[in-house]
């Protein structure tokens, strides 16, 4: 019997609210609440129930009536106001204040997110660093030429016996030997992400900014084996029909090494005015040094690797095609910039 | 590093038919970067990277050298044109040179003394290529050491002989203090130990392999030159050219490590041009100082060892085919083979993984097949941050934070000097400091925001630097945050939030301290430990809180222990009290609290003057409470008030 009047409910209010014209209220009125009305017919089963039963249908039955009533007055109301025909939808919502997540958290997330899925450990490596595992282990003696490359801040700090001086990392590549020491032994993949320091400012350098690093060793790592992380990575950061390509380079740590290349988001590889031949640098790369997978305490007759080490923003401004004209905008606490992100 | 060279002068020593857009293509995929090839007129100017290993391709003949092995792999016609054989007249006697030269400082020296220089102005197909290269053409006998460097690819100099009185020239290092007035007339300070020549007497004469002394340079009353070309230790060369700053191109190449076997190919090349271009004749024999001629270096590797490192298999004709296009000598025992390495290369070829290389980049990366690596995957870190960090974050986003990044470099200002980490090369005051507080810089980053009127709140997760003795700085991650144009319980009503969904147990406790407004700082504590702060700061008035990221993640919970959803309705009433002016909202919540088990939540919905309104639930799982009953806890709870801090009931 509740059920009944349930249902009965429901379907008078469905009836009201398609109501148009409000002479039909009053037939709606009549065929529910009216004394042969649907409402009444069902009560006449009441006098069966037990007593207790019978208080609280007849409460129910109440509260279904009122309801009713209610819809039917409001109904009644709108239609005479005529509230559907002026009400302005075009009237902006209210937003509630929204948060934003900084760009370098959100592009972080997203390279992370793609090489998990490979297998990958996200560590983070300290930012002040040892001479030692900055350039030593990296196959950098002091006063290499090749050092230049990296314009590096030194701490106003005495200089430890092993270690060297302590320095601003300029580079990822640091955590390579602190993570093969860390796994003591392969399979070694890690994808190292932090902050890194440069003693140079301009328009595309930044004195601090973020780099990840890749890092896989094994038994049998190949150039294949980096180029296939390669596409895989592009594929799935910057889309499926990105690829790319790895020329000749040089770097200390790594022999052999490469330049990595990926198709121009704007051309696809058929060559336009913003990139070379249809194809924009991403970074550096290489097949990891034996003298550094000694230092890193594995033995480099058994094991190879491969190593690449990126700039988190703009491999994250050449994804979303940003084109912030000033990169040091992006450690800028400016909220017309923040807040569009 | 760079080289620009024009287009015809790379086909004096290569015969192709590749266009020079094939060729800056086909060269940037298999050996030097071809950053740009502009147009010349009728010519074209290539802008070319070589990487610091690759010294020897910082020439015209460098480059032509490896188009000739890689322009072929892609089915071009290119040959190395040999250099010029040339006929020269030496005199039967020749005017007097000693070298006295020193094995440990220079592996060879070479030269020659040329008279009766007959044009001093250079031709203009010289000038062309030189300032197309970014050359400053001066005169002709000038002009020619820098053609032969940029050509051939050894650091040449020319001397004035007549101002070599004693016609010796020592080869020393320097003592201390020792200064030079270089030819552009600036006096340095050489630092102990530079490489110099002495004429003999005491006096330096030059600095070999960086530049010429004004007491010996060529000028216009100069008869009779001393071609002169000197092989130095690279890594002095350095220091000297680092420490007084000189960086000359002759500098930069000779700092790598050039091959002293061109040293024979530049002098020949430099005696053919004196004395087609200045007239000049040879007054001299050739001197050659060259104690340890080279003798090739080798590497034993095997084939399977190619194969590993390529991911394919290699034939071994093409393997053999590669390396002897590129000069090197190949000699297999089965699979084995060794590798005997060109003078030209002794720079950088050392490894077996060398050799991997040279055989990969003109095989062909590109050539190469792409896959994942299969194998074992490594154990994750069992204890990563990096989950809470950004589950953090988006708790605070969900809030309306907006995320900042900003500089860990700072300003004296902004750390105490004594306990922080200071740099030693900074660019400028502002950023000498490593930071120890997020605050400073949070600070700012408001006020950078002064001309925005709304509420705002910025956040930041980023390390501190904690200066430890003899060690590494502990980096502490760090949250911190900072409000502006808003009030006090909404700034704190967020960092309540935060930590209510982090599932963190929290009291506060009020304790002053420097740079807070007072009575406005509070501790935030958890099972009795400070995990944070908050507070309103003095400097701009702001609301700030930070947090240690360790000391959050240690006690967050990702679920919170379910509680069980009450059957029976709660009573629900609302008090207004009159307190007075000494008396903590706080301390009357808790006293309500703690008063009763029968009360499930207290809020403070209402402040007008003194008169508090407080909505008080009350709440039995077991039954619905009658009227007494409220009643009862509700008298209980007024008289302890009333007791305790003397309240009144409006």
């Amino acid at each position: 019997m509740r059920e009944d009047i349930q249902t009965i409910k429901n379907e008078a209010l469905a009836q009201i609210m398609e109501v148009t014209d409000p002479s039909e209220l009053e037939t709606l009125r009549i065929a529910y609440l009216g004394r042969n009305g649907k409402l009444n017919e069902v009560m006449r089963g009441i006098k069966d129930l037990e007593p207790e039963e019978r208080r609280e249908m007849g409460q129910t039955m109440n509260e279904v009536k009122g309801a009713i009533e209610q819809e039917l007055i409001y109904r009644k109301e709108s239609l005479k106001n005529n509230t559907t025909s002026t009400f302005d939808a075009t009237v902006p919502g209210i937003k509630p204040q929204i948060g934003h997540l900084h760009l370098v958290t959100q592009a972080i997330e997203e390279i992370t997110d793609v090489f998990k899925q490979i297998g990958f450990t996200r560590v983070r490596y300290p930012e002040v660093e040892w001479d030692w595992y900055a350039f030593g282990a990296l196959n950098m003696e002091e006063g290499h030429p090749a050092r230049d490359d990296w314009e590096t801040f030194f701490m106003d700090t005495p200089t430890h016996k092993e270690n060297g001086e302590m320095v601003l990392t300029p580079h990822t590549s640091s955590g390579q030997t602190r993570e093969m020491k860390r796994l003591q032994t392969p399979p070694v993949r890690m994808i190292n992400i932090a902050k890194c320091y440069r003693r140079q400012i301009d328009s595309r350098h930044l004195t601090m900014f973020h780099q990840f690093e890749g890092l896989v060793v094994d038994k049998g790592i190949s150039i294949v084996h980096l180029k296939g992380t390669l596409d895989y990575f592009a594929r799935n950061f910057f889309g499926p029909n990105r690829k790319t390509r790895i020329r000749p380079y040089h770097f200390q740590f790594t022999e052999p090494s490469f330049e990595v290349d990926i198709t121009c988001g704007y051309c696809l590889g058929k060559g336009c005015k913003l990139c070379k031949e249809g194809w924009v640098e991403l970074g550096g790369a290489g097949m990891v040094h034996p003298i550094v997978l000694k230092n890193g305490g594995i033995d480099p007759t058994k094991y190879s690797g491969f190593a690449f080490g990126w700039g988190v923003e703009r491999t994250f401004t050449m994804k979303s095609e940003l084109s912030i004209p000033d990169i040091r905008m992006t450690y800028s606490s400016d909220l017309r910039f923040l807040r569009q992100f | 590093m760079n080289i620009q060279i024009l287009h015809s002068w790379l086909l004096e020593y290569l015969d192709t038919n590749a266009s020079p857009a094939k060729i800056g293509e086909y060269l940037s995929l298999c050996g030097p970067s071809v950053e740009k090839i502009e147009k010349k007129g009728n010519d074209w100017l290539y802008d070319i990277e070589v990487t610091t290993n690759r010294v020897d391709m910082m020439s015209v003949y460098g480059i032509a050298r490896e188009a000739a092995v890689i322009l072929p792999q892609f089915g071009a016609k290119a040959t190395l044109k040999p250099f010029h054989s040339i006929k020269s007249q030496f005199p039967k006697t020749s005017l007097p040179l000693t070298i006295k030269s020193n094995d440990k400082l220079v592996k060879r020296t070479m030269g020659v003394i040329l008279t009766d220089i007959k044009n001093w102005k250079t031709p203009d197909w010289m000038k062309t290529r030189l300032e197309a290269s970014g050359i400053r053409s001066l005169n002709a006998v000038i002009d020619i050491t820098n053609y032969v460097m940029t050509e051939v690819g050894h650091p040449t100099h020319v001397f004035d002989y007549d101002l070599i009185k004693s016609h010796t020239l020592l080869i020393r290092e320097s003592k201390k203090q020792e200064k030079v007035i270089t030819l552009d007339n600036k006096v340095y300070t050489l630092p102990i130990g530079s490489i110099v020549i002495d004429d003999g007497t005491g006096t330096i004469i030059d600095l070999p392999g960086i530049m010429g002394t004004k007491n010996t340079v060529v000028n216009d009353d100069t008869k009779q030159v001393l071609f002169f070309i000197d092989n130095n230790d690279p890594i002095k060369i350095r220091k000297t050219s680092m420490t007084t700053g000189i960086r000359t191109v002759a500098a930069t190449l000779n700092e790598k490590g050039v091959d002293a076997e061109l040293a024979r190919i530049a002098m020949l090349r430099g005696i053919e041009l004196f004395q087609e271009v200045t007239g000049a004749t040879l007054a001299s024999k050739i001197y050659d100082h060259y104690s340890k001629p080279y003798t090739a270096k080798t590497i034993t590797l095997s084939k399977s060892f190619i194969d590993e490192r390529l991911g394919v298999e290699v034939s071994k004709n093409r393997v053999e085919q590669i390396l002897t296009d590129l000069d090197f000598g190949v000699k297999w025992n089965k699979d084995n083979f060794t590798v005997s390495v060109p003078s030209i290369r002794a720079q950088d070829v050392a490894i077996a993984e060398d050799v991997v290389e040279e055989v990969a980049r003109i095989y062909g990366y590109h050539n190469l097949p792409s896959e994942l690596m299969t194998g074992k995957i490594p154990e994750p870190l069992s204890d990563a941050p990096f989950p809470f960090e950004i589950h953090t974050k988006r708790i605070l986003q969900g809030l309306s934070g907006v995320e900042t990044y900003t500089m860990s470099l700072v300003s004296g200002k902004e750390v105490d000097p004594k306990s922080a980490l200071k740099i030693r090369n900074p660019l400028g005051s502002d950023n000498e400091y490593m930071r120890t507080s997020l605050a400073p810089s949070l600070m700012k980053a408001a006020k950078e925001n002064n001309g925005e009127k709304d509420p705002f709140h910025l956040f930041e997760m980023a390390n501190v630097y904690l200066p430890k003795k003899k060690d590494l700085p502990e980096e502490k991650m760090m949250l911190a945050g900072i409000f502006a144009n808003t009030g006090f319980r909404h700034a704190k009503g967020i960092v309540e939030s935060l930590l209510d969904q982090l599932h963190i147990e929290y009291v506060f406790e009020i304790e002053d301290a420097m740079y807070y407004v007072p009575n406005t700082r509070l501790k935030i504590l958890s099972s009795k430990k400070e995990i944070g702060r908050f507070g309103q700061l003095e400097n701009g008035g702001f609301y700030y809180y930070q947090f240690g990221i360790e000391d959050l993640r240690k006690i967050y919970k990702q679920m919170p222990t379910y509680v069980q959803i009450p059957k029976y309705p709660a009573q629900v009433e609302d008090i207004t009290l009159k307190l007075h002016e000494r008396i903590k909202v706080g301390d009357i919540i808790k006293t309500i609290y703690t008063n009763s088990s029968l009360v499930s939540s207290v809020e403070l919905t209402d402040m007008y003057e003194n008169a508090y309104t407080f909505r008080i639930s009350y709440q039995d799982l077991e039954k619905t409470l009658t009227d007494k009953e409220v009643e009862e806890v509700r008298t209980k709870i007024l008289g302890e008030l009333k007791k305790k801090f003397g309240v009144t009931i409006k």
